[in-house]
């Protein structure tokens, strides 16, 4: 099978509830597991699935994203035919206003999707890292006879907006609630991914526009639970959702568990990220370092524990790292401690300093800043 | 206007056998032999050309070449994926009247008379593919174009005592040579060829046509053209290298540059952002350090899990080490697995090899000098059976 998917990326969602850590970015250039970008995980899926047309909506501060993935290259997807198409806001004349939902920024780019010679689309937000297998999706959705097929994961409902679904004994949504109220009862809870034939895409997406519809959650999804066959794929291994500063730090500090590491990154392909060369990591004498996930260029001199260390991350000698997250081109000078901290890229935390947050309410310190 | 011109082409030899580094070569050309974690040996002369702004090489292969293929691709991890130029895997092939192997050196050039012709170059810059070093080959060809040379000869300055293994390069006072003596029983002086070469194009097109035309020749660069060069008067100047280098053609030379990556007195300084080595990369996670692990004076790279004690060791991408395990003085190819309780001291493990549990490879050689340490080999993809002790020195396949 090949070339029946295609897929669009929506660069920008949520963000306002990452604070400092989007400052600067989309959410699906947030880095994340010491050398990755959110985007990546989402790209290496699609195109570990075949998926090879790819649009990406953006909608504000997508130059970090524009920087990142460049002409798609460290994903293979610097093709001749198909590849990637970013759409910056505006893109066409019928969005005169910046779009205000996925429905609206569809509708501005109808004419990407129909001339796509796939017959299937697969739409997803950027704020997800998991590693699936589209085509099982796309065979599932096919078995089923499925208009929408939505995936879903077994979760707790946050403080954030999510998808609520009952299904009957085949899978089939029956009932889709939408709340932001925070539960202890595990619910079968939507990722925010869609498999979609384009033809009712298309359809749906023109008719929910004409009548001045913005939300695809409520408005395509909630009011056609009757009328269409909405069915779930239920989401076996690791999902992350990261929706605020909280849930970044917690699925972060979740990497460290050897089981999940292994099947957010091996599951069903291989996670590709941008190049960029750096060398060996260099543990020098006295270093220290337990239970982290470490990426390369960095050099060690000081303790390291229950943390996470991008690319280039300098730790002096004396300086001592626990439960933190430290970006790229950090560097935690002598005898500085960082407890339950992420600090974002090129951040200089001077000698004998000490940050500290809490496990609930980590500190961030944003882009470039000298403690 | 367009033209397919370049000033400069490389010619890198990558068709020796290897035969010193054992094992390690049985199923990879020697330039393709991991180094340093995550680079392979050609990592560092395609590197060192694309900084210098040399764009198009010519990787000659004949031996093992499947590998170094497949490593070198497009070229694009190097930049090396051009319009005009980039790198091209050149093996011998079949030609009308003759064909052969390449019989030497100088004659795997010959028969790529035709490649180099088509850039029309002015120079050609002949490379080894088994040597770790960063140079600018356009600070030397900067020299032989002020000196009007037909051949600049690179070279490095050896002690007395290591001069006899090297082709040593007699000069005068304005660098020409006037002497070339291949591993000279008492040598005159300690300026050895490091086996890279620029020659004016139209000049070694014609000494490479005369050498195929002579029965007796070797077809070899140090024994033949330099030598008939020099009898004819060419000009031959030595360019004077001063940084690290080191041919990296036996295991304990593998070893020692390994080890150079760690000490940094050593001069092998790789985290220059402005000169990096490229590799091709292989899309694993961070490495991952646990609970029980302890890791001292050592590199580590993608993809490790890491749950032993390491200590002054380079750790290539996907090795996995156990808790329990320990690992010294060692460099670890990437996938290999140490599992618990295991001890290797003073070796080389090669790729996706297993050290299964409580089995010694070798053993610590605290205070003996670094000329005398002796290097155990684990081959590529062997396994070391549970409790198996590998004596010091020894080589498993």
């Amino acid at each position: 099978m090949n070339n029946e998917m295609m897929s669009i990326i929506f660069a920008s969602d949520n963000e306002t509830k990452l604070n400092e850590l989007t400052i600067h970015r989309t959410t699906a250039s947030l880095p994340f597991c010491g050398r990755y970008r959110f985007i990546d995980f989402t790209l290496s899926n699609l195109v570990n699935s075949n998926i090879t047309t790819i649009g990406i909506v953006t909608r504000n501060n997508y130059s970090s994203l524009m920087d990142h993935i460049r002409m798609g290259r460290d994903w293979d997807l610097n093709r001749k035919n198909s590849g990637i198409a970013v759409f910056p806001p505006y893109a066409s004349n019928t969005s005169r206003t910046m779009f205000k939902g996925k429905i609206e920024a569809l509708y501005g780019i109808l004419d990407y999707i129909e001339k796509a010679t796939e017959e299937y689309v697969v739409l997803t937000n950027s704020n997800i890292a998991t590693n699936l297998d589209f085509e099982d999706v796309y065979e599932k959705h096919i078995q089923k006879g499925a208009d929408i097929t939505m995936l879903t994961y077994s979760s707790h409902p946050t403080s954030s907006r999510r998808v609520l679904v009952d299904t009957d004994k085949d899978g089939r949504v029956t009932d889709a609630r939408i709340t932001s109220t925070i539960s202890d009862d595990i619910a079968e809870v939507g990722i925010n991914i869609y498999l979609i034939k384009k033809d009712l895409l298309i359809r749906l997406i023109t008719d929910s526009y004409e009548r001045g519809y913005s939300d695809f959650e409520k408005h395509i999804i909630q009011y056609n639970v009757d009328k269409l066959g909405i069915y779930t794929y239920h989401v076996e291994g690791y999902a992350a959702i990261i929706d605020d500063v909280k849930s970044y730090y917690t699925e972060s500090m979740r990497i460290l568990d050897t089981d999940i590491r292994n099947d957010l990154f091996y599951r069903c392909g291989k996670i590709f990220t941008k190049v960029k060369d750096s060398v060996p990591t260099k543990y020098g004498i006295g270093a220290s370092v337990r239970n982290s996930l470490i990426a390369d260029g960095c050099e060690i001199n000081g303790r390291v524990e229950n943390s996470i260390l991008f690319r280039g991350v300098v730790v002096e000698e004396g300086a001592y790292i626990s439960n933190s997250i430290v970006m790229e081109n950090g560097r935690i000078m002598k005898y500085s401690e960082l407890r339950y901290t992420i600090t974002d890229k090129d951040v200089t935390v001077t000698e004998d300093k000490t940050i500290s947050g809490s496990e609930n309410y980590p500190v961030v310190i944003v882009k470039n800043k000298i403690v | 206007m367009y033209s397919n011109k370049k000033e400069c082409v490389a010619m890198l030899l990558a068709g020796g056998q290897g035969t010193r580094l054992y094992s390690l070569t049985a199923h990879v050309a020697k330039p393709a032999v991991s180094f340093g974690g995550k680079y392979r040996i050609i990592d560092f002369p395609l590197s060192n050309c694309i900084n210098s702004g040399i764009d198009t090489i010519g990787v000659l292969t004949q031996y093992q070449p499947f590998a170094l293929n497949q490593y070198i691709g497009n070229g694009q991890p190097w930049d090396l994926d051009r319009l005009n130029g980039g790198v091209y895997v050149l093996p011998p092939y079949m030609k009308s009247a003759k064909s052969d192997w390449y019989k030497g050196t100088a004659n795997a050039i010959y028969q790529n008379i035709d490649f180099i012709d088509k850039f029309s170059p002015d120079y050609v810059l002949v490379l080894s593919g088994d040597h770790i070093y960063k140079m600018d080959y356009s600070e030397m060809l900067d020299y032989h174009k002020s000196k009007g040379a037909d051949c600049t000869i690179a070279v490095i300055n050896v002690s007395l005592d290591e001069a006899s293994r090297f082709g040593i390069m007699n000069t005068n006072a304005d660098g020409s040579v006037y002497e070339f003596e291949e591993k000279p029983k008492q040598p005159k002086s300690t300026n050895a060829s490091m086996g890279i070469y620029i020659f004016t194009w139209q000049v070694l097109r014609k000494y490479l046509i005369e050498d195929e035309a002579d029965p007796d020749s070797h077809n070899d660069f140090g024994k033949d053209v330099i030598p008939a060069m020099l009898r004819d008067g060419q000009k031959l100047f030595a360019y004077r290298f001063d940084g690290y280098w080191k041919d990296v053609g036996t295991i304990k030379s593998l070893w020692e540059a390994n080890m150079d990556l760690i000490d940094r007195n050593s001069g092998l300084n790789i985290e220059d952002s402005s000169w990096k080595i490229y590799a091709r990369n292989a899309a694993e996670p961070p490495h991952f350090v646990g609970d029980h692990a302890d890791v001292e004076n050592s590199l580590v790279t993608e993809g490790c899990e890491i749950d032993g004690t390491v200590r002054n060791s380079v750790i290539s991408s996907r090795v996995e080490i156990c808790r329990g395990a320990l690992v010294e003085d060692s460099n670890i190819m990437p996938g290999a697995v140490v599992k618990e309780g295991a001890q290797i001291h003073y070796a080389i493990i090669g790729d996706d090899a297993v050290i299964e549990e409580g089995a010694v490879i070798g053993e610590a050689q605290d205070g003996v000098p670094v000329e005398d340490v002796k290097i155990t080999v684990v081959g590529p993809g062997a396994v070391v059976k549970k409790g198996t002790v590998v004596p010091v020195a020894a080589m498993v396949d």
